[in-house]
């Protein structure tokens, strides 16, 4: 890599660092224009940052409104660079996630950035939105071939909706081939383990750690 | 002694039987009169019944007629979904594009949604228990409020790209707040501010310096200016804002189980009263009566000697489903506990 690779590259990662979505997307162009590669750009630059920003995030010197603008900036750039990838190197996908918010709740920041995290991570992920009914996560789970349902809740009052999810995973014997992630405001681990969920996690970053780990986890052996 | 005596006993300094006890009952009161809880959202008497029934069954100290927290912006359009027996969620916040701000209009609590209704239950549970207990309403903060009224990811985004619409939102929510908390006062009760938006879990202690303080300050001098003492809630992490909470000039500070009480007791403890934190889902719902008094004993060697005084409630409000058993138990450990509240050394 060219000193100017490199120094483009981390004024890209530090633009959407900076929340700055115009300097990001005229970076993506130059990056363009200088002909680098774009799948490096979106790695070493886009990507970047907004790990950086999770980063902050966990800190406590982001919070959501930081991290919701660096990704609008990391997107904007994505739009720019993702078409100039060649075929084929977009298929870096660590897995497949049907992701939502469950019937009876429209509270979706949380879901949102735990989208965010697990696109930046490699992930494929299907947003299904909010209020989602446990019949349509699973539905929606077999018919794009998902590894993992994740399922967000901020409301104690829709807790039962996420077994509900597991029961018909059950009832289809998807288990093995499906795992199931919760999280959100009053969700806990005790909480997780009780319905019979393969993964708990706290937060955004949290979520991606979790996801890896069920990719990777053998099937015979499910996590107690 | 009666919750009010117990209170006014707290502020005192003097002596009391046992702390003040709230485990937040909600939705849980349409339990004990066993009706559906979408029956006492909308309808004065019902809800009325319920909670008196509810203080009545397990002699906490605050009964808090509440349903959920979208009554206010509800009065000004937004739309909530109400479930036959599940608590309501907001739909559809009550404008699609923000810079329709000019649009909203302040609520009228004598007409607008279901916040007559409210007000006539609080006014019988006043009739009813107002001689003993201390009955308060939701007031949803303003900045809470202005999340309803254009969605909360957007709300979230304008703080950083157009501050100047989140500043009308939480103005217009700010007059729907002064005019319930009025409304509340009229009726005899006492407004209690939760305002979950402004929680470190969310927002930074800047963006609570630039779009709560203001409002809730405003809100609470005219609480206060009418003679009641006030509580702010706020869920999730809080320990980056408790000096800010305690500038707003709130008496009570009400924190969730994702905070801790002995660090809120060295913070600023001498400045205001503490509530908390027992946790609603990990004990109060799914723990069993001696884990719930386990929680409420570390609780209470935690902050039971802040020097302002402490209300031993839950973090946040109770799922609808928790145990009666479990509810009775937390008021239990605490008169076990009785006066004075000090509890050293290990769990007994």
């Amino acid at each position: 890599m060219s000193q100017e690779e490199v120094s483009l590259l981390s004024r890209l990662s530090d633009a959407v660092l900076a929340m700055d979505e115009a300097e990001t997307v005229r970076l993506s162009q130059e990056l363009l224009a200088q002909k680098i590669d774009a799948g490096r750009g979106i790695e070493a630059g886009l990507v970047d940052g907004m790990r950086r920003a999770g980063d902050l995030f966990e800190r406590e010197e982001y919070f959501i409104p930081e991290l919701l603008i660096c990704s609008d900036a990391m997107y904007a750039g994505l739009r720019v660079l993702q078409p100039h990838l060649p075929s084929g190197v977009a298929e870096r996908k660590k897995g497949i996630v049907v992701i939502g918010v469950v019937e009876g709740d429209t509270h979706d920041i949380g879901k949102n950035l735990v989208k965010i995290m697990l696109e930046t991570a490699g992930f494929e992920v299907v947003d299904l939105g909010r209020d989602v009914p446990p019949a349509i996560f699973v539905e929606r789970a077999e018919s794009a071939g998902a590894h993992i349902i994740g399922l967000s809740t901020l409301m104690t009052t829709t807790m039962g909706a996420m077994s509900e999810v597991i029961r018909l995973l059950d009832e289809k014997q998807a288990r093995s081939r499906i795992k199931v992630m919760v999280g959100g405001g009053p969700v806990s681990q005790q909480f997780a383990n009780r319905i019979g969920a393969d993964g708990y996690a706290a937060n955004a970053s949290a979520a991606v750690a979790v996801a890896t780990r069920l990719r990777q986890a053998p099937v015979e052996s499910r996590v107690p | 002694m009666t919750p009010i005596e117990r209170f006014a006993a707290l502020a005192a300094g003097g002596r009391l039987d046992r702390l003040p006890c709230v485990p937040i009952v909600g939705n849980t009161a349409a339990r004990v009169i066993g009706v559906r809880t979408a029956e006492i959202r909308g309808s004065g008497g019902l809800l009325a019944r319920a909670h008196a029934a509810a203080y009545r069954r397990f002699g906490y100290d605050v009964v808090r007629v509440f349903t959920d927290l979208y009554v206010q912006a509800e009065a000004m359009g937004a739309k909530v979904r109400v479930p036959e027996d599940e608590t309501a969620y907001l739909h559809e916040p009550a404008v699609v594009d923000p810079h329709d701000v000019d649009h909203l209009k302040p609520a009228d609590p004598g007409k607008d949604g279901c916040l007559p209704a409210h007000c006539e239950a609080l006014a019988r549970v006043v009739d009813d228990l107002g001689g003993e207990a201390v009955v308060t309403a939701a007031v949803t903060g303003p900045f809470t409020n202005a999340s309803f009224l254009v969605g909360a990811e957007t709300l979230a985004r304008l703080a950083l790209r157009e501050p100047e619409i989140v500043r009308q939102l939480c103005e217009i929510s700010l007059e729907t707040a002064l005019r319930w908390a009025d409304a509340i006062m009229d009726a005899g009760g006492s407004p209690s501010i939760t305002d979950p938006m402004l929680s470190s879990t969310v927002v930074s202690p800047r963006q609570f310096r630039e779009f709560g303080l203001p409002y809730l300050e405003r809100l609470v001098t005219h609480i206060r200016g009418r003679g009641k003492s006030v509580t702010l809630h706020i869920c999730g992490k809080t320990r980056p804002v408790w000096t800010l909470m305690a500038d707003t000039g709130a008496d009570c500070l009400s924190i969730d189980n994702e905070a801790s009480l002995a660090e809120a007791k060295a913070a600023v403890g001498r400045r205001v009263r503490l509530m908390g934190n027992v946790p609603p889902v990990a004990v109060l719902l799914e723990s069993e009566p001696a884990g719930v008094r386990e929680a409420v004993r570390t609780c209470v060697r935690e902050g039971g000697d802040n020097p302002r005084g402490l209300v031993v409630a839950t973090g946040c409000s109770l799922p609808t489903e928790t145990p009666f058993a479990n509810i009775d138990a937390m008021v239990r450990a605490v008169d076990e506990i009785g006066w004075p509240p000090h509890l050293t050394g290990a769990s007994a």
